[in-house]
């Protein structure tokens, strides 16, 4: 279990205030995103495993480590927080080697090692520039590369991709699977769900300080049977289908689409919708393409949370 | 594991003192410290102008020390004139009680005024020149009255509170709460930048003042003060400096620790450290300014403008040998860094209610 994120039964109260509830997870490594609108205890989740707050009840262990302390956990584990600030006065550089430095790396290894972070993230040429110069865009990826500076094997991200231009983005993921693919956690937040759909290997939903579901996205998906799931059929006889399909027991609902030539299905079944589909593909109902509608995080979410909750 | 810690202390500092020790927000620190050497300069200065003066008048109206010393009561303005020559200045003024006239002297040094009362002397009043044990005391007030009890005692506040409590406003602290260093080691680190900072602010402050004050005297006047008690009274006074930093920047790192906002303990430390000499002798030595002044070299007198009665609140504790002195500030310091260490290790980020 030491290569997992263990949180058991964790509760955190800011006064009256909730954070999180009865938050319990076991994380493998690959890329985790916390989903969830502001609010809803990403922060606060993210924060705990860091240290930076204290759970009021339950347990967290990082790999093993307590983030009691500080002296063990961050030589594995690094968290580039959302917040906007930096020590005045600093370049890139200073900024990253200074932090580095209390680690115990030799001044040559720091310059090195903060040479390379730099170049990691593509920031060679203001590595020597005041910070307080960056754009919004660059101080989101000097605070990665302070936080990929010591090669940790667990990376905590707030909102990592804010600020990011689409290719500066790209980027940014291709590092997050290239850390993922070398068995390190890589655990991002982000309220924005279309850009932790494609990334993440397992998610977590938060909603008011509550976990909703957790797990593979198809996974948690799956557990939610009774969530009907949706399909998109195109076809040349879309009326026939459409009364084929709807003889089905686990199909609730087909909508023909406007111009005829393909209908949505909404199912709770969909390993016996696939099944029945194989058949019905046989009376010559001329299936173009079969398509799941809903197959992400955004219509999950929106289920999960009873579609109240404001996500873009 | 000592050697890391001793070795990450070390980082703290040096990178709080590229933070802080040169920051346009600490401008206001340098400027507290500055202001005595200001004030003794303009002593000096005023005194050095004055000597000249007086020399100028004496060589105008040449008289020595001895025949004016030799001037008695009840002498004439004729007598007084024959025997000393005309004044360098001269004043006449009537009253209902009589006509008056004042005669200025000098001797180059001293300014002696001779009060005639109708033509009669009544009134001697001699001037003496600044002497070094004179100076030394109004240097012992200044010292213990302003430098220690406003000057270091708020340069501490601005130094120590800031540690934790400025990086918290400035939302960078998390920075050093993310890295592989124990929590107490980075209030020991932060507590000894603060002090290196301010003990180099205050004690060149320090040596500065004295060097200041010292301006007006001769060379040869200054050799006999440091043969005799001089050195250790400079090395006493830059000792007792570096030890209020010490006892004070404890205190302030605690309070920016544990206060979201320090004013309120600054203000109560200065109300008790104010009271400390009308509380029982017992509760004198819960403070930082007993020690202190138990270690000053010079023992300032008491303000000459306190009401009787408060004079008469005024507890006496007996000062305390330098040793015990020291001990006593070291285990206060040590007792109150032992909260800031623990208090630091709870530390938790919640910029957003700080």
């Amino acid at each position: 279990m030491n290569d997992r994120i263990v949180l058991d039964n964790v509760s955190r109260f800011y006064g009256e205030v909730l954070g999180v509830n009865r938050v319990s997870l076991s994380i493998p490594p690959g890329i985790t995103s916390l989903v969830g609108p502001n609010g809803s205890g990403k922060t606060t989740l993210m924060n705990l495993i860091t240290g930076l707050v204290r759970p009021t009840r339950g347990s967290i262990q990082v790999l093993g480590i307590s983030p009691a302390d500080p002296e063990r956990l961050f030589r594995v584990c690094a968290y580039a927080t959302q917040f906007d600030s930096f020590p005045r006065g600093m370049t890139g550089f200073q900024f990253i080697y200074s932090y580095l430095r209390l680690s115990g790396l030799s001044h040559a290894d720091c310059q090195r090692t903060t040479a390379f972070a730099i170049g990691r993230v593509n920031l060679g040429e203001a590595a020597h520039r005041k910070i307080a110069g960056y754009s919004k865009g660059m101080r989101q990826r000097i605070k990665l590369a302070q936080a990929i500076a010591h090669d940790p094997r667990v990376l905590v991200l707030d909102e990592p991709l804010n600020g990011l231009d689409p290719l500066v983005r790209a980027e940014t993921i291709a590092l997050f699977r290239e850390f993922a693919a070398e068995g390190r956690h890589v655990i991002v937040s982000s309220h924005i769900l279309h850009e932790v759909d494609t990334i993440s290997d397992q998610v977590i939903l938060l909603s008011n300080g509550y976990v909703v579901a957790e797990g593979q996205i198809r996974g948690v998906r799956e557990e939610m049977s009774e969530h009907p799931m949706q399909v998109i059929i195109r076809c040349t006889r879309a009326n026939l289908l459409a009364s084929r399909v709807f003889e089905q027991d686990h199909v609730v609902e087909v909508r023909l689409h406007a111009d005829g030539g393909g209908l949505l299905v909404k199912t709770r079944d969909a390993d016996r919708f696939y099944r029945a589909l194989n058949h019905l593909a046989l009376d010559g109902v001329g299936i173009e393409s079969v398509a799941p509608a809903d197959d992400n995080v955004n219509s999950l979410y929106e289920y999960l949370i009873g579609g109240e909750e404001s996500t873009r | 594991m000592m050697r890391q810690w001793i070795s990450q202390i070390g980082l703290v500092i040096r990178l709080e003192m590229r933070k802080t020790f040169l920051s346009r927000r600490g401008l206001w620190v340098y400027l507290l410290a500055l202001a005595p050497v200001l004030i003794f300069l303009g002593h000096s200065l005023s005194e050095i102008s004055n000597r000249k003066e007086r020399q100028a008048m004496n060589a105008a109206h040449p008289v020595s020390t001895a025949a004016l010393r030799s001037i008695t009561r009840d002498m004439t303005i004729e007598e007084v004139v024959e025997k000393l020559g005309p004044p360098f200045a001269k004043v006449e003024f009537h009253r209902p009680n009589g006509s008056f006239d004042s005669y200025q002297y000098t001797d180059g040094d001293n300014v002696f005024g001779f009060t005639f009362r109708n033509s009669r002397l009544v009134g001697i009043n001699e001037r003496d020149r600044d002497t070094i044990p004179k100076d030394s005391l109004i240097f012992a007030g200044v010292f213990q009255f302003f430098y220690l009890r406003l000057a270091i005692f708020f340069g501490c506040v601005g130094v120590f509170t800031n540690l934790f409590r400025g990086e918290m406003l400035d939302k960078s602290l998390h920075f050093y709460l993310l890295t592989p260093i124990r929590r107490e080691i980075l209030a020991i680190g932060k507590y000894l930048a603060g002090l290196v900072a301010t003990v180099v602010i205050f004690c060149t402050s320090t040596l500065l003042q004295l060097a200041a004050l010292s301006l007006h005297f001769t060379g040869s006047e200054i050799s006999e003060y440091l043969a005799g008690p001089g050195w250790g009274h400079v090395a006493s006074y830059v000792g007792v400096t570096a030890a209020a930093c010490v006892g004070y920047g404890s205190i302030f790192l605690a309070a920016g620790l544990l206060f979201k906002n320090p004013i309120i303990p600054a203000a109560t430390v200065l109300v008790w450290e104010g009271a400390n000499m009308f509380l029982p002798a017992a509760l004198k030595k819960v403070s930082v300014i007993f020690y202190l002044q138990s270690l000053s070299p010079v023992v300032a007198p008491p303000d000459a403008s306190m009401p009787g009665l408060a004079k008469l609140l005024i507890t006496a504790a007996e000062p305390v040998p330098v040793a015990w002195a020291l001990l006593g500030l070291l285990t206060l310091t040590i007792l109150v860094l032992a909260v800031a260490a623990r208090k630091a290790r709870k530390l938790e980020i919640n910029y957003s209610t700080d």
